[in-house]
């Protein structure tokens, strides 16, 4: 199996996949600690529209769609902010939008769009040296703000009156994370795709949390319960021809089954 | 210098008005006690003078406006609602809160409130009376000058609440830390407070307990129920 690592294309995918794991996984505890597992998806399926704009402009749909995103994460940040509507109903109207100007776009692009169905189910065998160029300077520079802001962060999800006692400027922080998750996740669609990239926010965190006893061990389980999925997801997929983005779920999903049973017994054996 | 100055404060949600033309100043050093019904805007005053509710009239803070005196105030919630499943121990949680604070001054705070032995706790997981000491804790990191506590011995008994009063006036003589508090205990202000701030959406009294703190003023908060027996 591990001839394997001898083709350019399944160097590629290891590469993408620890850096977007790593990254979904550190993105996620942020999401899934402060309930915001619906604007991620929101987010993951209102940028369809920003993946078919650069289909029909000709340019790279993973930078009109990081665009895209950004923007709707910014009006979904300032709504929340100014408006008496509720979180669920701006990111419903946000998600159900963006994916209708998306499917309008596509109406004037004539013809079949292989391209398409990468970013609907993810294609991570598919990328190009530039493509993962681009998810390293973005992914990396998402990952240092998390590294260097992580206490104020684990502050502002905890409490967000105590954070702004603290000095967190909780408008800034709320953007820069709505962003952060707006851009993780369109990278994220080339390796799981629109529909399933969320997955990767949730499961690797969820998992952790049935395991750790402390922040700082919650953030290092996460990212390596990430990385063994999709690595073990990698392999396996390229073993036995399956769908790679579909099968790196599968592990996640396996590895938290795991988890929760060893928890138990562990927990069983001390009582 | 006036450790806070609040000059015709009105604070209202849509057309309920909470706070209404609200005028007082605390000295630097002192114990200054709110006291009221519930319902009468004690909490909404306190978020007021942090700058987290819009309102009218002036706050200021040792002189300055309130953005550039928050690094110098601690400040306790009534209530601190948080997911009780995130995996955060009491020491992370502390020093969140003021990284930069040195690891025997961090001791010493800990000690004094006796937080020391909760350490290695996940916050999740403790008692509703040690959440409240971690979070008078988290007020001190910040090594304030002016301390804000929104009930802080509510839940604890009286023994308890005792001993938490006692400790604030040892920060208050030994660190100089101005105190503002909000408080239902009567008794336990008369005695360890130097000013009495009376709040039922109106300012009804203010000034030392034993001037204040009379049947009058206590019928105007309470109505007739309330007697005071000193501790």
């Amino acid at each position: 199996m591990l001839e394997l690592l001898n083709y350019p294309f399944m160097q590629r995918a290891l590469i993408a996949g620890v850096l977007l794991g790593s990254l979904l996984a550190l993105m996620g505890i942020f999401v899934v600690l402060r309930r915001m597992s619906f604007m991620s998806d929101g987010i993951a399926h209102a940028s369809l529209s920003g993946v078919a704009a650069g289909l029909l402009l000709g340019a790279n749909p993973l930078l009109t769609a990081i665009g895209f995103a950004a923007v709707f994460a910014i009006i979904i940040a300032l709504l929340e902010r100014r408006t008496k509507l509720s979180s669920d109903a701006i990111i419903g109207l946000v998600f159900t939008s963006g994916m209708a100007l998306g499917i309008v776009l596509l109406s004037f692009s004539a013809g079949y769009r292989p391209e398409l169905t990468s970013y609907l189910f993810g294609d991570i065998l598919s990328l190009h040296w530039n493509e993962l160029a681009l998810m390293a300077v973005l992914g990396v520079t998402i990952a240092i703000f998390i590294l260097a802001r992580y206490r104020q962060l684990a502050l502002f999800i905890l409490n967000q009156e105590t954070a702004y006692v603290h000095g967190v400027h909780i408008e800034l922080f709320r953007i820069l994370l709505y962003v952060g998750v707006a851009v993780a996740v369109v990278l994220g669609m080339k390796l799981l795709g629109i529909i399933l990239v969320s997955a990767l926010l949730i499961i690797p965190v969820t998992t952790a949390k049935l395991l750790a006893n402390s922040f700082r061990v919650l953030m290092m389980l996460s990212v390596l319960v990430a990385d063994i999925a999709v690595i073990a997801g990698l392999f396996i997929s390229a073993a036995f021809d399956l769908p790679p983005g579909a099968t790196i779920i599968l592990c996640g999903m396996a590895l938290f089954i795991l988890a929760a049973l060893g928890r138990k017994i562990v927990f069983k054996g001390l009582m | 210098m006036k450790a806070l100055s609040v000059k015709n404060l009105n604070v209202a949600f849509g057309r309920n008005v909470v706070l209404e033309d609200i005028s007082f100043e605390l000295d630097s050093g002192v114990i200054a006690a709110v006291i009221g019904p519930n319902g009468s805007g004690k909490s909404t005053l306190f978020r007021a003078i942090l700058g987290l509710i819009p309102y009218a009239g002036e706050i200021k803070i040792f002189g300055d406006p309130i953005k550039a005196a928050l690094p110098r105030i601690g400040y306790m919630p009534q209530h601190f609602d948080f997911d009780r499943t995130m995996p955060i121990t009491v020491s992370e949680f502390l020093s969140f809160t003021a990284p930069r604070l040195r690891k025997p001054k961090a001791e010493t705070i800990c000690g004094d409130v006796q937080v020391d032995t909760l350490k290695h706790k996940l916050i999740g997981e403790l008692s509703g009376g040690q959440l409240q000491r971690v979070m008078i804790a988290q007020a001190l990191y910040k090594n304030p000058d002016l301390l804000l506590l929104d009930e802080p011995s509510s839940g604890i008994d009286i023994e308890g609440a005792k001993a938490f009063y006692e400790l604030i006036e040892h920060l208050n003589t030994k660190h100089k830390v101005t105190v503002l508090l909000i408080s239902h205990e009567v008794n336990f202000v008369h005695r360890f407070a130097d000013q009495i701030i009376c709040l039922n959406r109106k300012l009804i009294c203010d000034g030392a307990p034993a001037e204040v703190l009379n049947r009058e003023t206590l019928n105007k908060l309470y109505g007739s129920r309330m007697n005071l027996h000193l501790h």
